[in-house]
């Protein structure tokens, strides 16, 4: 097994059955994470900012620049368009006094607008609060776990399962 | 945006000066010497910021003070949970998590305000401290959401990293000045090393 730690404003994407996509320590900042429902592939983006504005120099970064090229990611390595759903986690709102730094809010809405605009379904979202969490995706068991400081990992979705297909057939 | 080592030179002495006035103010509050150690400064990728202040994962308690005024920036203050709690100790508060944050609090305070008005000084720019909030959660998800603040408008993240030791104690700690993408140019200008020196 083998952790891909995608670290602030990085995309990856795999098809792997032995990776594990982490998001560490995500506080107002977004693990978003793009399945195809039916298939082993896999993309984290981890989120800082909700607008590029242009600024276009790491994709990963902005809402509005992640999103699109984890679509790219995705359907590069065997995923199908019209399959794909999305997990997110993050977005929290970390130091509660401190108005100018909630980021986090911000990041949620620009991730979920812009979902909405390519059409791609929420399965699960774990956001907002003031604590950090850890977002990690299992390829081999279609796993996604969230993580909060001194708390257990749990799992928050999973995706390909036999249950699912049978739902959505 | 990069920075040369002259640059980085210049930024780290300023962050000396400031965490020395830092430092001073604490050792008078606890009555007992601070030790400094020395400085860095760093100019990172994004990405690489995190770790290089430590690991994302570990649970740490943070006091965060916004700086405003003519540079926007952010102190920040990061102690291991036995470190907290000797700090605290030395201070009276003991077993008490709210409590303990509360006093951590007004140590950031303290040590932020002495920081920021030293490099003031030094650079003729008006800074205030907003009042400080003083939380416990994962390292990561504390410093990439200050970094968040300041990476609209750069893909650099530069850290003035300053460790304390408080004398005849196990209690160190990091002390973080984050100057926001306009801030660095406008330190740098006033040291004399800007774009246009």
């Amino acid at each position: 097994m083998s952790e891909l730690v995608v670290r602030m404003g990085e995309i990856a994407a795999t098809q792997h059955a032995g990776d594990v996509l982490v998001g560490l320590g995500l506080g107002s900042c977004i693990g978003l994470v793009i399945v195809d429902d039916r298939g082993p592939v896999a993309a984290m983006a981890h989120v800082v900012l909700p607008e590029s504005n242009g600024n276009g120099a790491a994709a990963g970064k902005f809402a509005d620049t992640a999103i699109p090229q984890l679509i790219r990611e995705v359907t590069a390595i065997g995923a199908t368009r019209s399959r794909l759903s999305a997990v997110l986690v993050g977005g929290a709102q970390m130091f509660a006094a401190a108005g100018k730094l909630d980021v986090g809010n911000r990041n949620e809405q620009a991730v979920r607008e812009g979902l909405r605009a390519h059409g791609i379904p929420v399965r699960a979202a774990v956001t907002g609060g003031n604590s950090g969490r850890t977002m990690r995706v299992y390829l081999e068991r279609r796993s996604i776990t969230c993580k909060q400081a001194g708390l257990e990992e749990i799992e928050i979705a999973t995706w390909g399962s036999q249950v699912q297909m049978a739902r959505a057939a | 945006m990069n920075l040369n080592d002259l640059q980085l030179d210049a930024l780290r002495e300023m962050s000396n000066i400031g965490s020395g006035n830092a430092a001073t103010a604490l050792a008078s509050m606890l009555g007992q010497s601070v030790d400094l150690h020395v400085p860095t400064a760093l100019a990172l990728e994004l990405a690489d910021a995190v770790d290089a202040v430590g690991n994302g994962e570990d649970t740490v308690s943070a006091v965060i003070i916004g700086v405003f005024g003519d540079l926007d920036a952010t102190v920040l203050l990061l102690f291991e949970p036995e470190s907290a709690s000797t700090l605290c100790s030395l201070l009276g508060v003991e077993g008490d998590p709210e409590m303990e944050l509360s006093a951590l609090g007004e140590i950031g305070n303290i040590l932020g305000s002495s920081y920021v008005q030293a490099m003031g000084t030094m650079t003729s720019l008006h800074m205030e401290p907003y009042p400080p909030v003083a939380v416990s959660d994962m390292l990561g998800a504390i410093v990439a959401s200050v970094l968040a603040v300041t990476a609209a408008d750069t893909d650099l993240a530069l850290l003035l990293d300053s460790r304390m030791t408080v004398d005849g104690t196990a209690c160190k700690f990091g002390f973080l000045f984050v100057p926001g993408g306009a801030g660095v140019a406008l330190l740098l200008d006033r040291l004399g090393l800007g774009e246009a020196a």
